[in-house]
């Protein structure tokens, strides 16, 4: 009986370390990276105001999301940065360039699970339309992102 | 009773091979050849001071490749297992977002989160930028920026720093997005995929 007995201890303690190695698999697993079209989205307040310019583009560029106002109300957060710099007299003198020089970086995360979801950077040596050539790069990566996961 | 004693000693085993098998491939990141590689170099040079002398010394276990774009320093051949979480930490002007990008860019099979309390590891750095002024585009007619920058990759259930890497951009043509991208690539040569 002792024998039986000691025989289901150790099958129990198998089933035990096979259930914990494979929760252990199920962490390092890939991520479900995907957002879905009409997907609740809070732009958070990002450097020079790109949050506007991004909200502006994703409106012109029709990106399948929905902006709302609150975090609390979004499904997904995008957070970034951006910097601009205005062509300088040297810029416009020796080189002949009035445009500005565009950089921004955008992520888009889950905010339930806290994943990064898509991310996305974006440079211009000379953007004829400023801030806005970038942010609409922004916004036509991302639908580009959305409409071929589906 | 001898065939019990024989089935016990058989369960007993499988649970052994189950654990080899099921083990994070972290904890197996040092091949006993790797061991070798990086501990031996005192036995093999007798130049070098004694072990004893070298715990004295704040000697670096850092071990340099050769690469054009930037200088790679992996502790121990340490690997990162596929799809681990990181948080990459806040850097200045917000170089965390383009090193974020260039890990979705460059494929990285990673898990970046935004919250630190649920990653598995911790990337860090500096980075800085210059932009082109009027002599450099008057003499050199480049208007790009130079771009720098640094990251370190922190182990935080050991509290270990287990890569490093830096790079040096002269005239980047894309900014910041290059030095992040440079970032993320020498990151994936030691993610296990």
């Amino acid at each position: 009986m002792s024998h039986k007995r000691k025989i289901a201890s150790v099958l129990a303690l198998l089933v035990g370390i096979a259930v914990s190695a494979a929760v252990a698999g199920e962490n390092n697993a890939p991520p479900q990276q995907k957002i879905p079209k009409g997907a609740k989205v809070f732009v958070a307040p990002i450097a020079n105001g790109y949050d506007s310019y991004l909200k502006d583009a994703f409106a012109k560029k029709k990106v399948p999301v929905e902006i709302v106002a609150t975090r609390d109300q979004a499904d997904y957060e995008i957070t970034g940065t951006s910097e601009s710099q205005k062509a300088s007299t040297a810029k416009k003198v020796i080189m002949g360039n009035w445009h500005s020089r565009e950089e921004a970086s955008v992520t888009v995360s889950n905010i339930k699970s806290s994943e990064v979801v898509w991310a996305y950077s974006v440079h211009e040596e000379a953007s004829t339309h400023g801030q806005r050539s970038s942010a609409e790069a922004c916004a036509k990566h991302l639908k580009e992102a959305i409409e071929n996961q589906q | 009773m001898h065939s019990g004693k024989r089935s016990v000693f058989l369960a007993l085993t499988l649970i052994l091979c189950l654990t080899i098998t099921f083990s994070p491939p972290a904890a197996r990141s040092l091949t006993p050849q790797e061991n070798n590689s990086t501990q031996n170099h005192a036995k093999e040079d007798p130049s070098q001071p004694a072990v004893a002398d070298q715990a004295k010394e704040p000697v670096s276990n850092l071990k340099s490749s050769r690469t054009d774009e930037g200088q790679l320093a992996t502790i121990n051949n340490a690997k990162i297992p596929s799809y681990s979480k990181v948080f990459v930490a806040p850097i200045s002007d917000g170089f965390e977002n383009y090193v974020i990008a260039g890990l979705r860019n460059k494929k990285v099979p990673l898990t970046v989160v935004m919250d630190r309390s649920k990653a598995d590891y911790e990337i860090s750095g500096v980075s800085d930028s210059e932009k082109a002024g009027w002599a450099k585009m008057l003499f050199i007619g480049s208007e790009n920026s130079n771009e720098q920058a640094s990251i370190k990759i922190l182990d935080l259930r050991t509290g270990a720093v287990i890569f490093g890497y830096s790079v040096h951009k002269t005239n980047s043509v894309r900014g910041k997005q290059s030095a992040g991208e440079a970032c993320a690539k020498h990151i994936k040569t030691i993610v296990l995929e």
